[in-house]
């Protein structure tokens, strides 16, 4: 496990030990990662997290035309031998996303519980003082290149 | 005629000598297995079964100190060697020492629990020692199994079956660890006190699941028409004889 | 059978003295799909808590070459869990004070899950 932030770490423990997560990946709503845990390739890091991003703006732009008043919240991926688990969380930083993938050993309903769990946790924990960084399109890879840097110790692969 | 005895100290390769050695006191020639056991336990001081066969050698002689001695020792080597249990059970219970024999005898059905020998002698001994709503506790039912295994799945004794190998036990226990995980989790998370036990019931048996240390749990396993409230009280007692296995063990 | 049906073996199981709550439960996913319960009663969490168990205790039968269990019970000194096979997938789970009759619990929880087949 990587944590940009030393206050998530105990969190995002949480949720990896009793969801029994494979893979876990923490991001601001632009993109930017946070936390993760058993992705080995900053590659994968980065298709994850913008894949990820692009499944939940979709679903809020399909919420938006059938006409649901809300986001539809989590999306869950079933697949034979391990799911995903796709779901937006308000904190004192703005608004994050979190990416589970889980195995038979777990199920979509202990993820979502300990997801919650995770969530009000980081609203906790997380330090108010500091304001959301406005993430500027000239500074983007240099902020991806730093963050994914930090999160698997060395330069990007 | 009369088995030789090996003239030399150096005992038959490998663990035979344990065979001879019961051949010899099994037609009493007691010196001689005494001889033969002693030489191979120079060579193996840390096997269990020859410290029991010098046990059984020993009190054959009428020597129950050097018996005793004996199946102490072989319990130190292995807290699971039944031999010794029922030989310390037999002194104890011939010196009148009635409790020791009771806690022997449940030890050594802990370990071996379908040894009908180990279920009889121990019901003897509750018949001379016990109110008579005593009865046979832990082998209530030759088909069940009892088996104690650690937090990491582990088994430590016992078993599921009589017809069930090691290897199925050895599953069984490590997926029973895993049912306690979730079971401390689930009473935990909802709020319904520290666990006391899991019974599960299917067409094929009824199983229990109690806690019996901070480290172990008890499974016991019967058939499917066994009432659940004797499976339950049946493991409440085994819960108490496995405690005391345990303190003894460590 | 209807979710309506369903929810009325549901509220006759939660009628039981003692009962907090009772919910029906995929145990493939840990989701609720039906549930009769006090408001105190966390249903999604009973419901993904219980699949849990059954889960393993599933993995148990097959580790011991046996057909699956039928119902499991764990007992807390402040509760009892109870889950009994539905159908296929669905289990009837349910949540007793320890002041609850179990013994009597025990056989009506069966009929009801029977019912919801």
């Amino acid at each position: 496990m990587r944590v940009l932030e030393p206050w998530l770490a105990e969190p995002l423990t949480g949720l990896l030990r009793e969801s029994s997560a494979r893979l876990a990946l923490v991001m601001t709503a632009s993109g930017q990662v946070v936390a993760q845990h058993g992705f080995t390739r900053s590659l994968d890091v980065m298709a994850v997290a913008a894949l990820g991003a692009g499944i939940l703006a979709t679903t809020a732009e399909l919420a938006r035309v059938v006409g649901s008043p809300t986001d539809f919240g989590a999306v869950v991926h079933h697949g034979e031998s391990q799911g995903i688990w796709l779901a937006p969380f308000d904190t004192p930083r703005g608004r994050w996303i979190g990416l589970v993938v889980f195995g038979r050993e777990s199920s979509v309903g202990l993820v979502r519980m300990f997801f919650d769990r995770f969530a009000a946790d980081v609203r906790v924990a997380a330090p108010s003082d500091t304001q959301p960084r406005e993430l500027l399109a000239e500074g983007f890879e240099r902020e991806l290149d730093d963050s994914l840097r930090a999160l698997f110790g060395g330069a990007p692969r | 005629m009369t088995l030789p005895a090996s003239s030399s100290p150096t005992p038959p390769r490998g663990h035979a000598f344990l065979e001879l050695g019961e051949r010899l006191r099994r037609r009493g020639q007691l010196d001689a297995a005494a001889t033969v056991t002693a030489a191979g336990l120079a060579h193996y001081p840390d096997l269990g079964p020859a410290h029991d066969l010098l046990g059984r050698i020993r009190a054959d002689q009428h020597d129950d100190a050097a018996a005793a001695a004996a199946w102490a020792v072989a319990l130190e080597c292995d807290q699971g060697n039944v031999g010794a249990r029922k030989g310390l059970a037999f002194l104890a219970f011939r010196g009148g020492d009635l409790a020791a024999a009771e806690r022997h005898l449940e030890a050594a059905v802990l370990a071996a629990p379908h040894d009908p020998e180990v279920s009889s002698a121990l019901d003897r001994v509750r018949a001379a020692t016990a109110p008579p709503i005593a009865g046979p506790v832990l082998l209530d039912d030759p088909a069940g199994g009892i088996m104690l295994f650690d937090r990491e799945g582990m088994r430590l004794i016992g078993g599921v079956g009589p017809d069930a190998s090691d290897e199925m036990a050895d599953a069984v226990a490590a997926e029973c660890a895993a049912v306690v995980r979730e079971s401390v989790r689930a009473t935990r998370l909802l709020h319904l006190g520290p666990w006391r036990q899991v019974i599960v019931e299917g067409p094929d048996s009824r199983s229990a699941l109690f806690p019996v240390a901070d480290d172990a749990t008890l499974l016991l396993v019967r058939g499917a028409s066994t009432p659940v409230g004797r499976v339950v009280a049946a493991g409440h007692r085994a819960t108490v004889a496995a405690r005391a296995w345990l303190e003894r063990m460590t | 059978m209807t979710l309506t049906a369903w929810q009325q073996l549901l509220d006759t199981a939660t009628s039981v003295p003692g009962v907090r709550g009772a919910v029906l439960v995929s145990i493939d996913d840990g989701l609720v799909i039906a549930e009769s319960a006090m408001d105190i009663l966390p249903t999604a969490e009973v419901a993904a808590l219980a699949a849990a168990i059954v889960q393993r205790t599933l993995r148990v039968s097959a580790a011991a070459s046996q057909r699956p269990p039928r119902s499991v019970r764990v007992s807390g000194d402040a509760g009892t869990l109870m889950a009994f096979v539905a159908d296929g997938p669905l289990w009837l789970v349910a949540v007793a004070d320890p002041a609850a009759e179990l013994g009597r619990l025990r056989l009506l929880l069966g009929d009801v899950a029977a019912a919801l087949r």
